[in-house]
């Protein structure tokens, strides 16, 4: 397969690319900054160095369940709304004071774990595409925040879960990264060293195989949603802390920045291919790419029709499916 | 008469016929607590009409893509692109706004060829094309208006907001015309070969049929009725607002799948109109069914809030019932290949 | 006169079609038979404009012409009819009817009038007895068949070409399709007619051209062949239908303990009525030609088919299946032939694909050492010596017999009790193939149960204490001691068994 591939300079990029999306986003994302700071030599500095890993962070935990899900050949459309949830629910009950962090972890991330059955429920038993589906339940959610705060959220992060994550490490890397660092193994485990990873990966790459060799892929699957529902209230946990106060609706970009940042970093559409830590690449990728349109002052619209065009541009390098003449 | 039981016989097997039946149960429910005497009040039927028409029309054009299967979740943000540049070019060039009316249209269209090449003819994911055309088509939005402004001629957007003859609104003839439009096209070789493509591509291709030129010939009539509907929407606003309707990318594409459509060959544009139409009652429903139990329950508020969640549980509840439906017609297939066989054991094989 | 001379085709090291040829006669209906891999499909394909041949010529009335694509082969005035269908499911009886060519009035509208009425006598002359508004996904697969034909039929054909249609019809359905294609004869009309039937070809049929391995064996007028003649041309045996003296080697299966014992399973549509036994130790080999049956068989046994039947008892429990998940679980592993749709994950690593069968079954969340894991396909790499470049390759650089060892592998180290494999030597190279027949003795000497189904009845032969040969979803034959020969087994795969045959049981 590889033999006829090193001859033109445009296929050898085209493999270079395809080996490792995960490199790729590393050093797209290098790139983007050097363009960052040489613009604007102003933005080298600690305190937006930081902002970038937060924010990256951020990004990869809550994209940590889109990528199971995406790679077990599904789609979870509901990570924003329920980071969102999440976040409310967080700055509600903190309310400013210390103490209720593991009443809060446990009522957030069982609320996370009920969509997430809900969700696998769906798209199981209903034979709707996963989109269609988490994007119903995901207004849903979305819903009963406003009911639930009657649109006016209150209260606050507690300060010390605050600084555990927004506090920073001689002033550049916030406290978050040690967040991340008990994420990763988690996933890593499941994704790579337990049957269960084994058998997500399967169910993505041939499902009918998966079937034939005794996987249960209908519950796997709805497994895959839970734990997607579980890491995005987690997120949403974090991402309160991070911006102190809540509104409704807060996170719900993610939704789709979740999704970009797993491609970008390297899993399939389709299932069957991808990686955490491509996920943390893509997701420094995405922060990076959002940074630079911030920093080089560009008017807002310019921003968005980069914005746009760069996803294009990395969907065209990254993914492209079967024609019908074979 | 028996042209008629026909037709009714085949309206039931089609998928449409799902979303027919939501549709007038909501219609039936919407009477039945909005009181007969104020629902079918004319003006209260326009207003209806006149604020949905859009809503009713992006979900046509989403079901067209439907059809032929691939989707479009810019469909929405494209709305504003119409409203944006309908508005700014009479106002900036000074041109008669019928002017402006045609390069909106046009710019609908152009919007939705590239949307196009992205998809079929590059085959990139489509959902994530029509992400990323949401941000271009945002930033052209604000580059053409930078903050909600315009106006329209009076006698425009009153002509919108009323009823000829007294009785029929005006939107619903813009929603019939694109309909019928939708019709003859459907009756057309190209309307057959859309449901080929998206049916089978596989086979459709070795009937001679060229699956991205029939995509690309939907994704020109999508981007017309998305015109007429930017038009439809800045009559019923009659200002410009750069950043409107992003939401009824996905809300149309929700509709469609009420109204019955599959991702696929299977479905007409009436899946949407039903579909759209399921949405559209359903809100005024619940809206009128909490106003009905703030009369019933003295001392009973509760903030939009409610209304709107309960809005959603119902549309999702309509989303996850169409697997009943779909069932019904797998076990009449079943049964039909049952019958079959046996009948065969009758006959034994020689 | 329609000639193929000299064609050649190849698909990646196998060849299809070496120096093949065909002559069809207008007016006449030639049939085109072989066994299993003979190449037929593949010259119809030509034809049709679905494959395109290395080297050969293609002359219509003397001239040569080039198909490239199916719209060629229209245009030459060729209907084929498929036989795993070109309708759209999604569209109704009468746009898949004139799909591509529908008729238009003076305004650019679809005649719908026109079509209609096109289309309904076309469905009277088919006595298909549809509404043309219904959906072809509602129908019986029988139905779809003959509309396929039907389809075909429309268009005027100058040469109709007919792949394995009567395989889902009942018998008046054919009688109709025989009668269409006499009137079509008298017209001038030429066919192609690919069948497995015998009966068929002597009612209807004018020529006969019979291939084997890619080539062409003989072309010749049905009149000049017996029916021993057709089966010695196709398969290289002569048949042998003999009423002998069942001489069963019962006493050392009589002593062995029934693992699997089936009473009368039905699967809609292909499964009529088989009964079948295996005993502990035993391989089983299950023979006859495409499509009888055979798939669905082994697959309604590991669940992922429904089926009916009065019984089925597995290592002395009744069971009934519902998901491979059960069946595997219970100590049932199934090994497909079609790697690539059934068995492989072919971006996964090697390791990770031999794997697989564990991954499947065991413990879902204990950790995996990746040192484990390696030992793992290691140990099975160099048990089953499987050629490989490294471990954390994909699986799809894997040739096609080492892919197959590699999904043999993953099976055997579960250790099932029994173990049903669906031609799981198809398109696997010599070495490969041998040594996966040595991996499947040692584990019947162990005690495995097993049970292939095999397309070569060499193979067969080869490997199987008994067989079965399925014939039209039905058992044709069960062979086993003197019984056991190629001859045999050629006569009960065309249905060449006397009744008698078919109702003795042993017992």
């Amino acid at each position: 397969m590889e033999t006829n591939k090193m001859f033109s300079f445009s296929s050898r990029i085209k493999y270079f690319i395809r080996s490792s999306p995960a490199r790729m986003a590393l050093i797209l994302s290098a790139v983007l900054f050097l363009v960052t700071i040489s613009v604007r030599p102003s933005a080298l500095n600690s305190a937006a160095i930081g902002s970038i890993i937060l924010l990256a962070s951020l990004l990869s935990i809550s994209a940590a369940g889109q990528t199971i899900v995406l790679i077990g050949g599904g789609m979870d459309f509901s990570v924003g709304s329920v980071m969102s949830a999440a976040a409310i629910l967080t700055t509600y009950i903190m309310n400013g004071k210390d103490g209720s962090f593991l009443k809060v972890l446990v009522l957030a991330l069982g609320m996370g774990a009920i969509i997430g059955l809900c969700n696998g429920l769906c798209v199981v038993k209903v034979g709707l595409p996963p989109m269609i589906v988490t994007m119903a339940i995901s207004n849903v959610v979305t819903r009963l925040q406003y009911v639930f705060t009657q649109g006016s959220p209150g209260g606050y992060a507690s300060p010390s879960f605050v600084a555990s994550v927004i506090n920073r490490i001689g002033g550049v890397i916030p406290y978050i990264v040690f967040y991340v660092l008990i994420i990763f193994p988690l996933v890593y485990f499941l994704l790579h060293r337990s049957r269960f990873g084994n058998q997500v990966y399967m169910i993505g790459s041939n499902p009918v195989a998966s079937r034939l060799n005794g996987v249960k892929v209908n519950k796997i699957v709805v497994m895959t949603y839970v734990i997607s529902g579980v890491l995005s209230a987690f997120a949403g946990m974090l991402g309160a802390a991070y911006i102190g106060t809540a509104r409704c609706q807060v996170f719900d970009d993610y939704a789709f920045t979740s999704l970009v940042a797993v491609i970008v970093g390297g899993t399939s559409f389709s299932g069957g291919i991808g990686t955490f830590a491509g996920t943390i690449a893509g997701s420094l990728l995405m922060v990076q790419l959002s940074n630079m349109l911030t920093t080089l002052a560009l008017a807002q619209p310019i921003r968005n029709i980069l914005n746009g065009l760069i996803v294009l541009l990395l969907l065209i390098l990254y993914n492209r499916s079967k024609s019908v003449r074979q | 008469m028996e042209r008629v039981k026909q037709y009714f016989l085949q309206f039931r097997r089609s998928p449409a016929f799902t979303g027919f039946v939501l549709f007038v149960i909501a219609i039936i429910l919407n009477v039945i607590i909005q009181g007969p005497s104020s629902f079918f009040n004319p003006k209260s039927i326009n207003t209806l009409f006149m604020s949905n028409t859009p809503f009713i029309l992006i979900a046509m054009a989403q079901s067209l893509l439907l059809i032929s299967g691939t989707l479009d979740i810019s469909i929405g943000i494209q709305l504003a692109l119409v409203n944006v540049i309908v508005i700014m070019i009479p106002q900036e060039l000074g041109v008669p706004v019928y002017v402006g009316w045609i390069f909106g249209i046009m710019a609908a269209v152009t919007v939705s060829i590239l949307c196009g090449v992205g998809s079929s003819i590059m085959r990139l994911p489509s959902m994530l094309v029509g992400y990323a055309m949401i941000f271009i088509i945002r930033g052209v939005n604000i580059l053409i208006m930078n903050v909600p402004q315009g106006s329209v001629p009076k006698v425009l957007y009153k002509a919108y907001d009323s009823l000829i003859g007294g009785l029929i609104p005006v939107s619903l003839l813009v929603i019939i015309g694109v309909f019928l439009l939708c019709v003859i096209i459907m009756r057309t070789r190209f309307g057959k070969h859309i449901y080929a493509v998206g049916g089978h591509p596989r086979n459709a291709f070795a009937a001679g049929i060229n699956p991205v030129s029939v995509q690309m010939k939907a994704f020109i009539l999508k981007g017309f009725i998305v015109g007429v509907a930017g038009i439809c929407l800045t009559l019923m606003t009659a200002s410009g607002n750069p950043l409107q309707g992003e939401d009824y990318g996905l809300r149309s594409l929700s509709a469609c799948i009420l109204g019955g459509l599959g991702f696929g060959g299977w479905g007409s544009v009436s899946s949407g109109i039903f579909g759209a139409g399921f949405f559209v009652i359903i809100q005024n429903t619940v809206y009128y069914f909490f106003t009905l139990l703030y009369k019933l329950i003295p001392g009973f508020t509760v903030t939009s809030y409610w209304q709107n969640m309960v809005s959603d549980v119902i549309l999702l509840l309509g989303l996850l019932m169409t697997i009943v439906t779909a069932k019904a017609q797998r076990e009449t297939l079943k049964k039909g290949l049952i019958k079959q066989f046996k009948r065969g054991e009758k006959y034994g094989n020689k | 006169m329609f000639e193929l001379q000299g064609i050649n085709k190849h698909f990646d090291a196998v060849v299809a079609l070496e120096n093949a040829s065909l002559t069809i006669t207008p007016g006449k209906i030639t049939a085109l038979l072989g066994s299993n891999g003979s190449g037929k499909s593949t010259m119809v394909k030509v034809l049709a404009g679905l494959v395109k041949p290395d080297s050969g010529e293609i002359l219509f009335d003397g001239q040569p012409v080039h198909i490239n694509a199916g719209i060629d082969s229209r245009k030459l005035g060729i209907g084929t009819a498929f036989q795993d269908l070109s309708l759209v499911p999604t569209m109704t009886i009468m746009d898949n009817m004139v799909l591509g060519v529908e008729p238009v009035t003076k305004l650019g509208l679809v005649d719908r009038k026109k079509a209609l009425n096109e289309v309904s006598d076309l469905l009277d002359r088919f006595h298909i007895r549809c509404n043309p508004f219904d959906f072809v996904q509602t129908l019986a697969p029988s139905t779809q068949s003959m509309l396929e034909i039907a389809k075909a039929v429309l268009m005027k054909p100058r040469l109709l070409l007919l792949d394995e249609v009567t395989a889902s019809l009942h018998s008046e359905e054919i009688d109709t399709l025989f009668h269409i294609l006499k009137q079509l004869k008298a017209e001038g009309v030429a066919m192609v007619y690919v069948t497995h039937r015998m009966q068929e070809i002597f009612e209807i049929c004018d020529d006969v051209n019979i291939m084997r391995s890619g080539k062409t064996v003989i072309g010749a007028p049905v009149g000049e062949l017996t029916l021993d003649d057709i089966v010695f041309h196709m398969t290289g045996q002569r048949p042998d239908t003999e009423n002998k003296e069942h001489e069963t080697e019962v006493s050392h299966i009589e002593n062995q303990e029934l693992v699997l014992d089936v009473e009368h399973i039905s699967i809609v549509p292909k499964v009529k009525d088989i009964s079948f036994k295996a005993y502990k130790g035993e391989i089983v080999g299950i023979g006859g030609l495409e499509g009888q049956g055979q798939p669905e068989f082994i697959r309604a046994l590991i669940g992922d088919l429904k089926f009916e039947c009065d019984s089925i008892t597995y290592l002395g429990k009744k069971i009934h299946f519902n998901s491979p998940a059960d069946a595997v679980k219970s100590g049932i592993g199934f090994i497909s032939g079609e790697r690539n749709k059934e068995a492989m994950f072919p971006e996964r690593t090697i390791s990770e694909n031999i794997f697989a069968g564990d991954a499947a079954k065991g413990k879902l969340f204990s950790y995996l050492f990746s040192k484990q894991v390696r030992k793992f396909a290691q140990g099975a790499v160099d048990k089953y010596d499987i050629k490989i470049g490294q471990l954390k390759n994909p699986a799809s650089s894997l040739s096609g017999g080492n892919q197959q060892k590699l999904v043999v592998a993953r099976w055997i180290s579960m250790n099932p009790s029994l173990l049903l494999l669906d031609d799981p030597t198809k398109g696997v190279d010599i070495h490969s193939r041998r040594d996966i027949h040595n991996i499947l003795h040692k584990c019947a000497e162990e005690g495995m149960t097993i049970i292939i189904s095999a397309s070569d009845t060499e193979e067969l032969l080869d490997i199987s204490d008994r067989i079965y040969v399925f014939y039209e979803g039905m058992v044709s034959a069960e062979l086993s001691g003197k019984n056991k020969n190629a001859e045999r087994i050629v006569a009960a795969m065309v249905g060449m068994t006397s009744q008698s045959l078919l109702e003795k049981e042993v017992e």
